[in-house]
């Protein structure tokens, strides 16, 4: 609350921290939630969303909690916007190795895509569940408050998820 | 290996991976997991997991920085007067008279057909007109202030619906058909 106060006040370098310190988290949830394309323009819209409605922040939640649940809609709204347009271009595993290879020289390794096909192996719920709680180590309560659901129903779903990682690993 | 039926222990462990655990569910955790092969191996997919995410982009935050807007506070809106519910009602009596007074005068216009008539009715009109300038003006009534629409219905009282002219007497005529 201390950097969104200094931002309200007029400081600028209180949006560069708060931005830099969420930004990654919010681009490997999108990347786990199934995003292949226009992640940083996802993230720059989440923040752009979330500072002009920061006077809606209560601080009940944490800023990340809060960052997780615009960004979640937004890629709702993407996913919806797409099947309407029915532009939806099935993305090949190879597009993906060159374009993050491109962006940061990566080299996916094979423990990443057996990961990353494992986690395709979830249901859409179970996969963001799944990934908050693992990835970002958030509690199954905020999970609740991303996802729009109860923090029984992420337990479930959490539980339901670590069995079909567990044996899509083991089987592979 | 059996399956654990520790759901609690299960559920910490991906905060056991993050250190979020305090000191006494941290110890509980690791005793249980030093005897417990089925979250050994839950704890190493819990690891393997979170090791492999890494295939985001790396997200340039200054780029981000420069096309958020400043900060605006958002004043609430001020909110109109609403109108009250009695003076809703009296617009819609207002409208009815009106719609009622006009509908008879229309009537009795075609029925007789008297230039005089016209002319009365017009006369009326114009004198409504020139008493409340609101009417004259006003194409829809939802434009009114609450003094005007109170002082349209005080001098709606003093309008004549029909024209003021006695009916003319029916004289019988004998054709001399009488029975």
């Amino acid at each position: 609350m201390e950097l969104i106060n200094r931002w309200k006040s007029g400081d600028s370098r209180a949006a560069t921290q708060l931005v830099g310190r969420h930004s990654q988290a919010l681009a490997r949830f999108a990347a786990s939630a199934g995003e292949r394309d226009g992640i940083e323009e996802l993230v720059q819209d989440t923040f752009i969303r979330a500072f002009n409605s920061l006077d809606s922040f209560r601080g009940e939640s944490s800023l990340r909690t809060w960052l997780f649940t615009i960004e979640r809609r937004l890629m709702l709204d993407r996913r919806r916007a797409e099947r309407r347009s029915r532009e939806t271009v099935p993305v090949q595993d190879s597009d993906q190795v060159s374009e993050y290879g491109a962006l940061d020289g990566l080299i996916a390794e094979e423990a990443q895509e057996r990961v990353r096909k494992s986690l395709d192996a979830l249901s859409p719920t179970q996969r963001e569940v799944f990934t908050l709680r693992v990835q970002q180590g958030l509690s199954y309560k905020e999970i609740a408050e991303v996802v729009g659901s109860t923090e029984g129903a992420t337990r479930v779903h959490y539980h339901n998820a670590i069995q079909k990682v567990k044996e899509f690993l083991r089987d592979e | 290996m059996n399956k654990c039926i520790d759901t609690e222990i299960q559920e910490l462990l991906p905060d056991l991976l993050h250190g979020s655990l305090d000191g006494q569910s941290r110890g509980r955790a690791e005793a249980h997991l030093a005897g417990c092969e089925s979250c050994q191996e839950d704890l190493e997919v819990l690891r393997t997991v979170r090791g492999a995410a890494v295939f985001a982009p790396t997200i340039d935050a200054n780029s981000i920085v420069r096309q958020i807007p400043p900060y605006r506070m958002i004043v609430p809106a001020v909110e109109q007067p609403k109108r009250t519910r009695m003076v809703s009602w009296l617009v819609a009596a207002g409208l009815a008279v009106a719609a009622i007074g006009g509908g008879s005068l229309v009537m009795s216009n075609q029925r007789s057909g008297l230039v005089t008539a016209s002319s009365q009715t017009a006369s009326v009109l114009a004198s409504a007109a020139v008493q409340t300038p609101a009417i004259a003006l006003a194409t829809n009534l939802d434009d009114l202030s609450d003094g005007n629409l109170v002082q349209l219905m005080d001098e709606m009282d003093t309008f004549d619906a029909l024209p003021a002219a006695e009916p003319e007497p029916v004289l019988a005529v004998d054709s001399g058909d009488s029975l």
